[in-house]
């Protein structure tokens, strides 16, 4: 079978496994927060409507975080389908899914608070592949199968601190009527285009050199369990 | 081997079985609470609070902190290790269902709710920790040399608590929700609440509701006119603490208990106590008395009289009467014969009428002799202060000094600015927009005062010369310095300085 063939056969099986609940929750929340502003009426100001569409978008990716979670990882380790075609798979699942929720997001919030939308986009395509590499990356460099509780309470973490500790001069955290708003979304940008490449070199399969680790196998049918 | 067993151990474990149990989930307790300390996040959150608490207590309060403000201060950081703990503590009740061992549990003595008590007493430890941390934040500033006023216990509870309350409200929602992700969401969720409710400055009762309660101003008031109900918000954490640890219990079976079912209603109970009690504003003793002080302070205050000058503070503030005098002393040092001698009373004022969230201005005193003293001290009010001495000893009065726009003025800066170590950095902390040149206006306690673009020249010339030719030089001319309507020109010429190009029109 030729690998699109393959990826055609996938796609049900691997929709079934996909964690909907887990991002449904997150998404539900993060509707939720983007639409406070227009809950709280006429005490909101644009620094509220961006902070809540910020804080939607981190819930949205929290959930995300569980997307490459899979309990049956050791037993498919053995597939000849790339492990990028398996991740690719998912991704492209859940990113309709996204759009469609990110857009509602946007929408919720009144127009006059909106902050411009392409910028913050940006924002929230960051924190989603920030969310994604972390998960791809605990997979390629560990041998979990569940790593999206972890990769979930670092994504908070940086979450909650990076607003806090970054410095000032960053300006990764603006509001749009700073000048260096402008600015600022150039570096997202930079920032988003580098997590993507990292989450690109995650999603390859890591070259097993021969010796003790080589031996093992990740089937899980020799060597002391590792679940 | 059945009748040895049958004969002795039947009473035994009858009495023996609570205390095993007992000490199990002691057993428990410590386990969980030791890899409470030692999870990464909690870790985490406690460098950064350590590391916030000395780079913040090194130069807050500019080194003169009133400890009625400091206790305040203490409660921020302890939030972020109580988020760390709530999700920690989250994932430690769903360990068990994570690794699919919740089923070997139920061979064990220990029930789910003895397990659910364990993990809420595994919070402990990590609460007297954070409690740690706010006794040795408040320690630094009251061990400073500055430091004045009173701490309030109840204020200094409220950071350990919330570490309390924040940990059993993991534990409860992982007793609700057994998800890996409710606890992130519940904390992003709480994160922008909190925005929220402050971003909206929440009034009356709601505002207490939260676990930190802050204030929007950066006034200091007398210990006893917070009108802060600082005991009763301790007293409504303990109880809403103690509630949602009880009803996590309660969750995992301990329903069946009395005593849980009682324990539920009396920390129920007892928050609502707490809610009431926090919740009825400002009482009347509070606000006759803070009338009393703002309207008629002379009756409240002790003074102390020191080389012709006349210290009177409230009572908090007595130990600061020698950073007055020391700036007071350096600024008659360098006056003119006429007024050296003349009587000076400084005096503390506040107004306190509206409480911590006024900021109203001061009125200048209208009674001759008489300097206006705030409650802060350090860093710009320093030179604030000097400068309301100098303008008093020059004019007479502080009611003429905001209202002054002559040649005065260039005197009046140079005495305030001229025996402090770094002159030039202080002309531009008393001034509004930070500048060393141009016009500008010029904190003050009372009404600001307005230097223009040639008084800001001949202060700084005036400024660069060697401090002692430019004292004799005005201690030389100082009654044509001083007399009403001078003209900056004039002062230039008498000084001997070149005649300033500025414009000279006040704002």
């Amino acid at each position: 079978m030729s690998g699109g063939a393959v990826s055609a056969v996938l796609v049900r099986p691997v929709a079934r496994t996909v964690p909907w609940r887990t991002i449904a929750v997150g998404g539900g929340l993060g509707l939720l927060l983007a639409a406070g502003p227009r809950m709280w009426g006429d005490g909101a100001t644009d620094w509220l409507a961006l902070t809540a569409l910020r804080a939607s978008a981190v819930a949205f990716a929290l959930g995300a975080a569980f997307l490459l979670d899979d309990p049956a990882r050791h037993t498919t380790a053995v597939v000849p389908t790339r492990r990028a075609v398996r991740h690719g798979l998912r991704l492209a699942l859940v990113a309709p899914v996204a759009a469609l929720w990110w857009t509602a997001a946007l929408l919720l919030v009144p127009g006059s608070l909106r902050p411009p939308a392409a910028d913050v986009t940006v924002e929230a395509a960051t924190v989603l592949a920030l969310a994604l590499t972390g998960s791809a990356f605990a997979i390629r460099w560990g041998d979990g199968t569940r790593p999206g509780q972890a990769v979930a309470g670092f994504l908070l973490a940086s979450a909650i601190l990076a607003p806090l500790f970054s410095p000032g001069s960053w300006a990764l955290f603006v509001t749009p009527d700073d000048p260096k708003w402008a600015l600022s979304h150039d570096r997202w940008t930079l920032l988003l285009c580098a997590v993507l490449a990292v989450g690109a070199v995650c999603a390859t399969e890591r070259a097993r050199r021969a010796g003790l680790r080589g031996l093992r196998s990740p089937s899980g049918t020799s060597g002391p369990s590792r679940a | 081997m059945t009748t040895m067993t049958g004969t002795t151990s039947a009473p035994s474990a009858v009495t023996a079985a609570p205390r095993a149990a007992r000490s199990a989930v002691f057993a428990l307790a410590g386990f969980e609470a030791r890899r409470l300390l030692l999870r990464v996040p909690v870790l985490i959150a406690f460098a950064v609070y350590l590391a916030w608490i000395v780079w913040r207590t090194r130069d807050s309060f500019d080194g003169f902190p009133a400890l009625q403000d400091a206790d305040r201060a203490t409660q921020g950081g302890p939030l972020l290790v109580g988020l760390a703990v709530l999700l920690c503590a989250n994932h430690a009740v769903l360990r068990s269902r994570r690794h699919d061992t919740d089923r070997h549990f139920a061979v064990l003595v220990v029930q789910p709710w003895r397990r659910t008590v364990a993990h809420l007493l595994s919070v402990v430890p990590v609460t007297l920790l954070a409690a740690v941390c706010v006794a040795g934040q408040f320690t630094w500033e009251a061990l400073k040399p500055g430091a004045v006023g009173h701490g309030s216990p109840g204020e200094l509870l409220v950071g350990p608590m919330s570490v309390l309350l924040l940990g059993a409200f993991g534990v409860l929602l992982a007793r609700l929700v057994s998800g890996p992700l409710a606890a992130p969401l519940l904390i992003v969720f709480l994160l922008l609440f909190s925005m929220f409710s402050t971003g909206a400055g929440g009034d009356g009762w709601t505002r207490w509701l939260m676990p930190s309660v802050g204030e929007n101003s950066s006034l200091t008031l007398p210990s006893d006119l917070l009108g802060r109900p600082a005991a009763w918000h301790a007293l409504y954490l303990a109880g809403l603490a103690l509630s949602v640890a009880l009803l996590a219990v309660l969750l995992s079976g301990g329903a069946r208990l009395w005593t849980v079912r009682v324990g539920v209603a009396g920390a129920v109970a007892l928050t609502l106590v707490g809610v009431v009690g926090q919740s009825r504003g400002v009482p009347e003793e509070t606000t006759e008395a803070r009338t009393r002080v703002s309207v008629t302070p002379e009756k409240e205050q002790r003074c102390a009289e020191r080389d012709g000058t006349t210290y009177c503070a409230f009572p908090e503030w007595g130990p600061r009467t020698d950073d007055w005098a020391e700036v007071v002393d350096d600024v008659r040092s360098l006056v003119g014969a006429a007024v050296q001698d003349r009587q000076l009373v400084v005096r503390q004022r506040i107004d306190a009428r509206y409480g911590l969230d006024g900021d109203a201005a001061l009125a200048p005193s209208a009674r001759p002799g008489e300097v206006t003293v705030g409650t802060s001290w350090g860093g710009n009010r320093v030179p604030e202060f000097a400068a309301a001495v100098a303008g008093v000893l020059v004019t007479g009065k502080e009611e003429t000094v905001g209202a002054m726009c002559d040649g005065r003025m260039v005197t009046v800066m140079w005495l305030a600015l001229a025996d402090r170590p770094d002159p030039m950095a202080d002309l531009r902390g008393v001034r509004l927009d930070d500048s060393d040149t141009g016009s500008a206006i010029v904190v003050s306690q009372t009404e600001p005062l307005r230097m223009t673009a040639a008084h800001t020249e001949l202060v700084r010339e005036l400024l660069q010369r060697p401090r002692d030719e430019a004292a004799a030089k005005v201690r030389a001319n100082w009654v044509e310095l001083t007399a009403p309507k001078v003209t900056t020109d004039r002062v230039a010429r008498v000084l001997g300085l070149e005649a300033p190009e500025g414009e000279d029109e006040c704002l």
